[in-house]
């Protein structure tokens, strides 16, 4: 019987365990391009980018569950970003404060493109995309182009400290939300009622779930960690930077992707998400290692997510 | 409600819009209305209206686009890099080779998406990253340049009266116009949109039908990257809100291209406005995404039912909505 449950799982949840076999492989590739590659600093520094990645992809994955997306993640990470330097400007003691502040702030804009989605039935692409250009604004408004401030000692332990010396503490925070969302996705009645009304809002409405208030709180969820990613960035790169979130908006799409969540809704989960984060840091890395130049790392990168969908996509049809 | 009926509702709401903005401006600004300033917008607005058309189309088969910024990049470094030469040769060069690039990189796009049946969004996400890298490998910092003579005929003027931009634009609206509403192409451009099982059970092929799609989609990439010097990657996002406040549902099946020029000007003014009354950029993203958002939720037809249901519910007093039920 034992052996049988163990199938079950395997059959289950077969392509997280496939995505996880291709981060193993792939760091051995880089092992042999580079030797070094799978030393404990430098799997740790692969792992420290990709927690930011992971992190931003939580609100994304959530968003894309509803069958919605959020391009407003990046626009929010450099507000959180710029915003949490101003705010803490080097003191330890503002650091709470400020971090409540940013992951409200992160809320409410969240919360803004939620009911600009459900209630007013704008399309999540252009709603987020409006937001998205508001957040900018606002953030441009406050630091007036160039922002000020430094993030707080314990900001920067968070961003590039290690635990004991050993264990990098922005994993720790990684891992720790991760679970969180996990739970909340798998094991609370919000997170079914997601998975419910990506799957078909209609019939969600008619069982009686309030898909407008869900879905408003899905994109508030995003919104936030997208403002709590720009912080820790804060403490990983010290000084603020405008434009610091331009990359994540595409990128936290192809994790999502790549993890295996499908964009019509539904299906999919955060454990995915967390490998495709890890795969294209890693790709990254790996491209680095190669010495390949910018031209040749983009084409790279396409080609090898192509791959990657054709693999998830081969018989399957989808619609956006 | 006839076809026509139909297509004067779906574009009554961006025309007005266009026209409160440019009346808006022209108060603020009494040069606005001058013969100038209007060329000047016609040649400003080319690139948008047409990838605006782009997305259109791929929008209205429930796709969406989003290496259309990499496309017009392409195209128009490949338009910049060509000989510098005034002989008919190199005008030919310049008018063919930029098109045909960008039709076959849309079509790539489309065999991608239909063939393997993938979803676009992250499809042209990906082959977005190639051709930009094709761009860099070609063109590593910004340069080139386009003949002058060739760049004059294009923003000047047809007999010295009429502006070759606006005719441009006009032109290809209306032929664009023409296929999506006269042609067997154009209908299953819909048919797909509305509901690609039952076009497909009737008969229409939708693989080839989407390829094309996607084809146009390039072609038309490639226009606009030949009447543009430099186009921001971000801008594909502009596109898209381009094609949907002209009235195109996100959902496919729904809009047209007669709404675009409108929703480029819409687009272009909200910018011209705010520099007209001297409001510092950062102002600018703030008023960009409100516009934007009011304009969304005025021509999104969900949304004007919506805030009925709304007023229904939550404003008129409780009793009456019993009595109804």
């Amino acid at each position: 019987m034992r052996d049988l449950s163990v199938v079950r799982f395997v059959v289950r949840e077969r392509i997280i365990i496939l995505l996880f076999v291709l981060i193993i492989i792939m760091f051995v590739i880089g092992e042999i391009v580079s030797k070094g590659f799978i030393s404990y600093d430098h799997v740790g520094a692969v792992l420290r980018t990709a927690s930011f990645l992971g992190i931003v992809s939580i609100g994304q994955t959530i968003a894309i569950l509803t069958a919605g997306i959020d391009l407003s993640v990046g626009s929010l990470i450099t507000m959180g970003n710029v915003f949490t330097c101003m705010f803490i400007n080097g003191v330890n003691a503002n650091t709470l404060w400020a971090i409540i502040v940013i992951v409200l702030l992160g809320v409410l804009f969240g919360f803004c493109n939620g009911l600009g989605i459900a209630y007013l039935k704008i399309s999540p692409l252009v709603m987020t995309l409006a937001i998205g250009s508001l957040v900018t604004g606002i953030t441009l408004i406050f630091s007036q182009g160039a922002p000020k401030g430094l993030a707080s000692p314990v900001l920067r332990y968070v961003g590039v400290g290690s635990l004991f010396n050993i264990f990098p503490v922005i994993i720790l925070v990684w891992i720790i939300m991760s679970a969180v969302f996990i739970f909340l996705l798998r094991a609370t009645t919000f997170g079914r009622k997601i998975y419910y009304i990506g799957a078909n809002e209609n019939a969600a409405f008619l069982s009686g779930v309030k898909t407008n208030i869900v879905k408003a709180l899905a994109y508030a969820i995003s919104g936030a960690s997208a403002t709590f990613t720009g912080a820790l960035m804060a403490g990983y790169t010290h000084t603020a930077f405008l434009g610091i979130g331009n990359e994540y908006i595409l990128w936290s799409i192809a994790a999502v992707v790549i993890g295996g969540t499908a964009l019509t809704g539904g299906k999919g989960g955060y454990l995915g998400t967390i490998a495709g984060s890890i795969i294209l840091v890693l790709l990254e890395s790996i491209l680095t290692v190669m010495k390949m130049p910018e031209a040749g790392r983009r084409i790279a990168n396409g080609v090898i997510i192509l791959i990657l969908i054709s693999i998830y996509f081969s018989g399957k049809r989808q619609r956006m | 409600m006839t076809e026509r009926q139909r297509n004067i509702r779906l574009y009554i709401p961006v025309y007005s819009i266009f026209i409160a903005i440019y009346i808006f401006a022209g108060i603020l600004e009494p040069s606005f209305f001058t013969w100038r300033n209007n060329v000047n917008l016609f040649t400003r607005i080319t690139p948008l209206i047409f990838a605006g058309m782009a997305q259109t189309f791929v929008i209205l088969t429930g796709g969406i686009d989003l290496s259309i910024g990499s496309i017009i990049g392409l195209t128009n470094v490949i338009a910049a890099s060509l000989p510098f030469l005034n002989t008919p040769l190199n005008v030919a060069m310049w008018i063919f080779i930029p098109p045909v690039i960008g039709l076959a990189i849309g079509l790539i796009n489309g065999v991608i998406i239909s063939k393997g049946g993938f979803p676009p969004l992250i499809v042209t996400l990906a082959t977005g990253a190639i051709w930009q890298g094709i761009t860099l490998y070609i063109m590593p910092i910004p340069g080139g340049a386009i003949s002058l003579s060739i760049a004059r005929t294009v923003t000047g003027f047809i007999l010295k009266m009429i502006p070759t931009p606006l005719v441009i634009f006009l032109v290809a609206v209306f032929i664009f116009k023409y296929i999506l509403k006269r042609t067997a192409f154009g209908r299953s451009i819909y048919a797909l949109g509305g509901n690609e099982t039952i076009a497909y059970e009737s008969g229409i092929p939708c693989t080839r039908v989407k390829i094309w799609v996607y084809g146009v989609s390039g072609l038309l990439g490639a226009f606009a990257g030949m009447f543009l010097s430099s186009w921001m990657f971000s801008d594909i996002l502009n596109s898209i809100a381009v094609a949907v406040i002209a009235g195109t549902s996100l959902a496919g099946g729904r809009g047209g291209i007669v709404g675009i020029i409108g929703g480029a000007y819409i687009f272009h003014l909200i910018n011209n406005i705010l520099n007209l009354l001297a409001i510092s950029t950062f102002y600018q993203f703030v008023a960009k995404g409100l516009v934007l958002i009011l304009a969304l939720a005025i021509t999104s037809s969900g949304a004007t039912l919506n805030i009925r249901g709304l007023i229904r519910r939550y404003i008129l007093p409780k009793n009456k909505s019993t009595e109804e039920t």
